[in-house]
């Protein structure tokens, strides 16, 4: 009897680990290729791990054109990240609370660009740039993510409004006070904590955009995803997987930092980007 | 001071509704400048020959990429799939056996920007690429003709299953969680194990939601471009998105490239209006 189970308890211990395992590699396996290649100094096939490890091509990364690049991504997406909360917060508290005219129409008009491909968009839209001589400048790029950023965090900056108690806006409103007022005394600070989550959101959404940058902005402004493309397409290996990760550093650094504050609904909007 | 005038502006109905048309107009004026007129602008090109209104773009569209229309839609449908498959398997196990582990590091490709996933899958499953010398370390192919699993369909399958397959299991795992416990707890007391409670109960009962799901996934796959510019082709069919970029960058044809991205709307038309449907519902 009890050696039997201890068999089955083995049985399960082992799929256990395989299970482990599988997740493991699959999850990190296309990762660590990331990791060993941004420290492969010299890495020759069929030799499975590189012939020469060391930080060259992170020393590199940290001193030239990836820097500038950095630079003006951090630049622009704070820039977003202002304009598309002083934008989207007070449209959302409407959308959240009251009846306006043509409010199907404006559904529909902040919903539709989600579901359709961007890309011909886009290009269509870089012709109307070079017209107006935006094009291939930082205005341009920031004013391609604000739209495409404010569409994005526009839903989940309204669910955070609807989950404010809106009794407490009518008692400041039985105390005598305006609309405006109930909204910066009692909504906002109420919302703030979904505000910032919806930010931060934002920030991030900026950062890695790269279809709109990448029309918009070549070949003068270029954010660390377009920098990226370039040199994976060009098989600067290293370059371009340094660059990966350094990508990936502020979505891992919210993943840990967050996750367990997080509602589904936040973290789904990364399903976009 | 400021504040107070503007409180005191705020009071009468006019003052509102000009105070609500200032908070409404701009954003609508940037979607509709950024969005609606170029979308326009799109099906107007699209339809001129040589500034002649013509369909002359949408034939050659179709006989010239024909194949990667379908490619399109086929590798997003397979990717489709294969992201329901492991994430309504893998959610259910972990809904029924909590591991906290397995839940976060499936989490973590939500955080990897597709175009890290295009780059990562390049170094991770070229011919000359880690998995391949791993698979020949353990002898299961031979080192001097390594398997080509990057280009064509199977590299951007399992680039977009890699990353949306995590963002599945996180809708499809909190629509689980929402499913009434005592019908599992009944259904084990009736000696279900777990393949039966996921699929005689945790699917049917969240039918709805998983195709919501299932809806955003397939939008993301038909207007992806980071990956499938990064996995290439190598003379083959090609993502519909990777030729309207060829199109205005190489050939420089924009009314070409139109048609193209007119005919990607379409493909996307299915999805778009039940994804738009079920959002006018929720709000």
């Amino acid at each position: 009897m009890s050696g039997t189970s201890v068999f089955s308890k083995g049985i399960r211990l082992t799929g256990r680990l395989l299970l482990y395992a599988a997740a493991l590699f699959l999850i990190l396996g296309p990762l660590s290729s990331l990791v060993i290649w941004s420290l492969a100094e010299q890495w020759h096939w069929p030799a499975m791990l590189p012939q020469r490890w060391g930080t060259m091509y992170w020393e590199k990364a940290f001193r030239g054109e990836l820097m500038n690049s950095f630079v003006t991504g951090l630049e622009i997406a704070v820039i977003v990240t202002g304009v598309v909360i002083v934008l989207a917060v007070p449209l959302a508290y409407v959308l959240a609370r009251f009846h306006i005219p043509f409010k199907a129409l404006i559904l529909v008009l902040f919903l539709f660009p989600q579901a359709f491909p961007s890309l011909p968009v886009f290009a269509n839209l870089m012709t109307l740039f070079y017209r107006w001589d935006i094009a291939g400048k930082v205005s341009g790029v920031v004013l391609v993510q604000v739209g495409a950023a404010l569409i994005y965090s526009l839903w989940t900056m309204v669910s955070v409004f609807q989950s404010v108690p809106r009794v407490l806006e009518d008692a400041a409103y039985s105390m005598g006070a305006s609309r405006i007022r109930a909204f910066f005394d009692v909504s906002l600070p109420l919302a703030v904590p979904g505000v910032v989550a919806s930010g931060i959101l934002v920030f991030l959404y900026s950062l890695d955009e790269f279809t709109g940058t990448l029309l918009i902005g070549s070949p003068f402004v270029k954010t660390l995803p377009v920098q990226m493309y370039l040199s994976s397409m060009g098989y600067e290996m290293q370059i371009a997987s340094v660059t990966s990760l350094i990508i990936s550093i502020p979505g891992i650094l919210f993943l840990l930092l967050f996750q367990r504050f997080l509602k589904a609904e936040y973290l789904s909007s990364f399903g976009r980007i | 001071m400021n504040y107070s005038a503007v409180l005191n502006g705020g009071r009468g109905k006019t003052g509102e509704r000009l105070l609500g048309a200032a908070v409404i107009l701009p954003p609508v004026a940037l979607v509709c400048t950024e969005y609606v007129y170029p979308f326009l602008m799109s099906v107007h090109s699209s339809l001129l020959k040589d500034g002649r209104f013509s369909a002359e773009n949408y034939s050659y569209s179709l006989s010239v990429y024909g194949g990667d229309i379908l490619f399109t839609a086929f590798v997003s449908a397979l990717s489709l799939a294969l992201v329901l498959a492991l994430s309504v398997t893998i959610g259910g196990y972990l809904t029924l056996r909590r591991n906290r582990f397995l839940e976060f590091l499936f989490k973590v490709p939500l955080f990897i920007p597709f175009v890290v996933v295009g780059h990562a899958m390049r170094t991770f499953l070229a011919p000359k690429g880690l998995l391949n010398s791993l698979l020949s370390q353990i002898g299961v192919i031979d080192i001097n003709h390594p398997p080509d699993f990057i280009y064509g369909a199977v590299g951007i399958v399992i680039s977009l299953t890699w990353k949306q397959f995590s963002f599945a299991l996180l809708l499809v795992m909190s629509s689980f969680e929402s499913v009434d416990k005592s019908y599992l707890e009944a259904a084990r007391t009736f000696g279900a194990g777990t393949c039966r409670q996921i699929l005689n109960f945790l699917i049917p009962l969240t039918r709805s939601s998983i195709g919501v799901t299932a809806v955003l996934i397939l939008t993301s796959f038909l207007q992806n471009f980071s990956v499938v510019m990064m996995m290439g082709n190598s003379g083959g069919s090609q993502h519909i998105m990777v030729d309207i970029y060829n199109t205005i960058t190489y050939l420089n044809d924009l009314p070409l490239a139109n048609a193209l991205g007119v005919i990607s709307y379409l493909l996307a038309l299915g999805p778009a209006i039940l994804y738009l449907k079920r959002e006018m519902e929720k709000a």
